[in-house]
């Protein structure tokens, strides 16, 4: 017999090159399951912007997107609900974060895409589904969900 | 009777007002927030406590500076959008607690339209319609502008903005913030002598991400080589950093040139101080025959007085707001 438990979260390694950024999206998107609160880890310049865009464009977000690094807050239109795309580059520690909403959104229920989550570590509920980027040689990019 | 408007300016982290009397710039008062630079970027919290603290010093500075008293004043105008929501707030509570005091009308004014209207403010100005290429940390759009209540805009980043790509290609060359002026100035003594790739974006919008990952893997791959590369390049390579940054924004300027017909060419924004950018801009104008226009710094970083000209248009169109206009951090036109 095997025991099986609903929330067990599969970790899950993928590379992928920036063409195959779709349907490394869908991918992605489907280990969420649930869970709404995904945090985006890598280094500058590793993409997280990108993915997260191609993962929007998967729950049917239309239009232009941009990087909320100046706003820190983006809200887009899916199609199941609100899509809250947050970047906590700019922030300091968690007041700061809370002080721009950022904690309101966390906890609104709905689906948060938050990158430079180590800006506010605390913030972030157990359940949070982390994804990580690396770069690898050249144009290839591995990325972990766990 | 003269139309004398007060205006206030907070969506990011400068608190400025002016005041304009039938078109003309009277005063133009800034308070900037040095805070910031310590902390490696704009503070969202600090800004709109500074802002707070600001506000009241700088409207009555203004208006001294114009000297038109607060009783003379016919319309408030105000940045509405888009900004940070907390910096936002305190100017338009501000402005809409002291428009009702005065029983005068306010004016929410999109911050992105005034960036382009601020062309307007000086001779030798644009003639309609016109071109505005707008560059600055937080936004980077081409907007055709055929009269200063008809704006649209033609094409934006997909990304990061310009400002935002110099910025961070800063960081990862290890400089300082702000690291955009920066890179200008080591951009000088240098020579654009390495190819960073230019982004093959359809239409007239910009990507800046990809330069990004490309400056990462350069530095990565050159100081694996030789530890001092950084160290020893840093003038060729902020001049070939910033030498891609201009040729992407002015090959898209072009071709929406090229694509609307119009002539009349401007560029605005804080990034319009780049002297890249610029000697670019005059160059490409001389040989598209364009005529290329640039307000002054003053009025191309964040400032009021480009609220102030905004309003005055809107107050001459009758645009008016009432006192429950909301605020938004991310707005159309």
């Amino acid at each position: 017999m095997f025991d099986y438990t609903p929330f067990y979260i599969c970790c899950m390694e993928l590379l992928y090159r920036l063409d195959d950024i779709n349907e490394v999206a869908a991918d992605v998107l489907k280990a969420f399951g649930e869970r709404n609160v995904i945090a985006f880890s890598g280094e500058m310049g590793s993409g997280k912007t990108t993915l997260i865009h191609a993962v929007c464009r998967q729950l049917g977000v239309k239009g232009n997107m941009g990087s909320p690094t100046f706003s820190i807050i983006n809200e887009y239109e899916g199609e199941r609900g609100p899509v809250f795309h947050i970047d906590l580059y700019r922030c300091r520690d968690e007041e700061e974060a809370i002080r721009a909403g950022v904690e309101d959104c966390i906890y609104s229920g709905c689906l948060c895409l938050v990158e430079w989550p180590e800006k506010a570590p605390s913030l972030f509920p157990e359940e949070t589904i982390r994804v990580s980027l690396t770069e690898k040689d050249e144009g290839r990019r591995k990325i972990s969900v766990t | 009777m003269p139309v004398k408007i007060l205006a206030i300016e907070s969506s990011c982290d400068e608190t400025a007002a002016s005041v304009c009397v039938d078109g003309k710039i009277l005063s133009n008062v800034i308070a900037n927030q040095t805070v910031h630079a310590q902390y490696g970027g704009v503070v969202p919290e600090l800004a709109s406590r500074a802002h707070m603290q600001n506000i009241v010093p700088v409207v009555d500075a203004a208006l001294k500076k114009a000297s038109v008293s607060l009783k003379e004043l016919n319309a408030i105008a105000f940045t509405k959008s888009p900004g940070l929501i907390g910096s936002l707030l305190v100017g338009s509570q501000f402005a809409k607690s002291l428009a009702l005091s005065l029983d005068i009308p306010v004016i929410g004014v999109h911050h992105m339209q005034a960036h382009v209207l601020a062309n307007l403010i000086d001779e030798p100005r644009p003639a309609f319609p016109f071109l505005c290429l707008t560059v600055s940390g937080g936004h980077t759009q081409i907007v055709q502008c055929k009269s200063p209540s008809d704006l649209v805009v033609i094409g934006e980043t997909l990304d990061d903005a310009a400002g935002e790509a110099f910025d961070k290609s800063a960081k990862l060359l290890g400089l300082p913030y702000p690291g955009g002026p920066l890179i200008d100035t080591y951009a000088a003594k240098g020579v654009a002598r390495f190819n960073f790739p230019e982004p093959q974006i359809p239409g007239l919008d910009f990507s800046f991400s990809g330069l990004k990952t490309a400056i990462l893997y350069f530095i990565r791959d050159n100081e694996a080589k030789d530890k001092n590369f950084l160290q020893q390049n840093i003038n060729d390579i902020c001049a070939s950093i910033q030498s891609r940054i201009v040729s992407i924004l002015l090959n898209k300027l072009k071709r929406a040139a090229d694509q609307t017909g119009i002539r009349e060419i401007c560029v605005a924004g804080g990034v319009s101080a780049n002297s890249g950018l610029r000697s670019s801009l005059t160059g490409m104008g001389i040989r598209e025959k364009w005529n290329t226009y640039i307000p002054a710094f003053q009025y191309c970083t964040d400032n009021a007085a480009m609220i102030a000209i905004t309003g005055y248009f809107k107050f001459l169109n009758k645009e008016f707001d009432e006192l429950d206009v909301r605020i938004s951090a991310r707005a159309d036109f």
